[in-house]
């Protein structure tokens, strides 16, 4: 007997990403193995909140590939057996003061040229659809469902996995790969060795998100990803305290570098760099949010964070002051300079795939990405011109 | 231990996961507290595992013959006890 495996394609990671990518290319007919080193789902993608919207992107691509996925889920929530607790939802990008709302009007109007149904709301419509929510707003970015919907993460990862087995997906989970081997003469993906045995393939896609470095340096490959931390907070269940999605304004100041707001915020706030979000879950409970900092791979809550995130979110539901938390958690987000994700081939890896770099996106655009995969790796056209996301920008 | 669970036992009251269903979810790969846990809402509601937590190794531990300290824990993740979104923010909570 021998412990030597082939596959046409061998996917590594178990996240949205990878789980995606593996479905995807199971589907259309590969032989496909799945190796990851934890548990489906032990990375980033438990270690989130999951709504899927546009009105974080810009506009353009980012827009794009963003309502690409969203309609997406909706035709996977409808065929896959596995319940991955696809939500429509609308999402109220909240503005505290004037000039806020001036500039997202104009995003609002960028968006809207794009045929996108986003509309600007004063606060008075925003107290009706949000009783609970502070009346000194100056009002908000609606978003409906038709651009913004939630899903639970880590089932969405366990979905993908268990619709992929019906294609013939293999999955190798507490893998520890411990050498690429590449073609002497050609460079050429050839054969991986694991605590599973040699495993034979041509082709590697790495979705190992945020650890996607770490797979790169077996192969000498730099892949420019790091670790963003963000932090989250579950309330006990609650009668529901909002009805749509909530974020403040000033996210997309944290998201977007070149938008730059003032916000009248406490130190505490600004130096943990606090972006407000609300939403409940399927199960009742509140997620309240969020931040971005950058902290290597720690993703032990830090107790600075939780008060000035409690401190935020009070500014905008001050009920929220006799809710209980029940727990926090945080997780990192896999962080590219310019923002985009890497979807590409490897020009110097006859073989090679990347999948990887969606930080604050890497749920949302987990369907397109992985159809865009599969369409890479079978040599067809992609939908639309994702050459922005080629990994040969980085040369 | 296990062996005397029937498959329709509740073992977390919170959010009502029976043996069966933990069963499963060992057989669809989860190995510890956490992929339990993720599978199926066991120790996910409002006592966080801290009922249900012990019996979920001990499954654990009889379906993949493992020793139950080897199941691992659901990571505690502060706050220990559920204190409001307004104490947390004045910083009122015991250290751990
Ligand atoms: C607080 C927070 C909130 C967020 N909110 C949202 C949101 O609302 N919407 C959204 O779309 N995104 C959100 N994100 C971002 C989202 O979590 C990530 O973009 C997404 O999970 C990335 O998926 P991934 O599959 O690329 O990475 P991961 O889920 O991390 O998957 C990578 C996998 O690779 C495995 N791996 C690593 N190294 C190896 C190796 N050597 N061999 C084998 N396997 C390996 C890891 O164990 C892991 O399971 C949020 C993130 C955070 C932190």
């Amino acid at each position: 007997m021998t412990n030597e495996k082939y596959y046409d394609i061998v996917v590594i990671g178990a996240g949205a990403i990878g789980t995606s990518v593996a479905y995807h290319l199971a589907k259309e007919g590969y032989k496909t193995a799945l190796l990851e080193r934890g548990d489906i789902a032990s990375g980033s993608s438990s270690h989130c909140d999951a709504v899927a919207v546009i009105c974080d992107k810009l506009p353009g691509l980012d827009t794009k590939m963003g309502q690409a996925s969203i309609d997406y889920f909706g035709k996977l929530a409808k065929e896959f057996d596995y319940d991955f607790e696809y939500t429509p939802k609308g999402c109220l990008y909240v503005c505290e003061t004037e000039p806020e709302f001036a500039a997202a009007s104009k995003y609002c109007e960028a968006q809207q040229k794009d045929g996108y149904k986003m509309r600007m709301i004063d606060s008075r419509e925003l107290s009706e659809m949000e009783p609970h929510i502070s009346k000194d707003l100056y009002g908000a970015l609606y978003t409906p469902p038709e651009s913004s919907v939630a899903v639970n993460p880590y089932r969405l990862c366990f979905a993908f996995t268990y619709e992929a087995e019906k294609f013939g997906l293999e999955k190798y989970t507490y893998c520890k790969i411990t050498k690429i081997n590449l073609n002497d003469k050609t460079n050429a993906v050839e054969s991986l060795e694991t605590n599973y045995g040699t495993i034979h393939t041509k082709r590697i896609v790495n979705c190992a998100g945020a650890w996607a470095p770490f797979v790169g340096k077996l192969t000498g490959l730099s892949i420019p990803i790091e670790p963003r931390k963000g932090t989250n907070l579950v309330s006990e269940q609650t009668p529901r305290l909002c009805n749509n999605k909530i974020m403040e304004y000033g996210y997309m100041m944290s998201k977007f570098d070149s938008i730059n707001f003032k916000r009248k915020v406490s130190k505490l706030v600004e130096d943990q760099n606090i972006a407000f979000n609300l939403e409940y879950t399927n199960s009742n409970n509140l997620l309240v949010g969020g931040n971005r900092l950058f902290r290597g791979y720690d993703i032990r809550t830090e107790i600075e964070t939780v008060k000035a995130i409690c401190e935020r979110a009070m500014r905008f539901f001050p009920e929220l002051a006799n809710i209980k938390c029940i727990r926090t958690y945080s997780g990192v987000r896999p962080f590219v300079k310019d923002h985009l994700p890497i979807v590409s081939d490897v020009d110097s890896i006859p073989g090679y795939y990347i999948a990887a770099g969606h930080e604050g996106d890497g749920i949302c655009l987990s369907p397109i990405t992985g159809k865009f995969m599969a369409e890479i790796v079978a040599g067809r056209p992609t939908d639309f011109d994702i050459s922005k996301l080629d990994f040969k920008r980085f040369a | 231990m296990s062996e005397a669970l029937a498959d329709d036992m509740l073992v977390c009251r919170c959010e009502e996961v029976t043996v069966g269903d933990i069963k499963k979810a060992i057989r669809d790969g989860a190995r510890d507290v956490v992929g339990v846990k993720r599978r199926t809402r066991a120790g996910m509601g409002l006592c966080q595992g801290r009922t249900c937590e012990k019996l979920v190794q001990q499954i654990i531990s009889k379906e993949l013959g493992v020793p139950a300290s080897e199941t691992g824990t659901s990571s505690v993740r502060p706050p220990v006890r559920p204190v409001t979104f307004g104490e947390l923010a004045k910083g009122d909570v015991e250290d751990d």
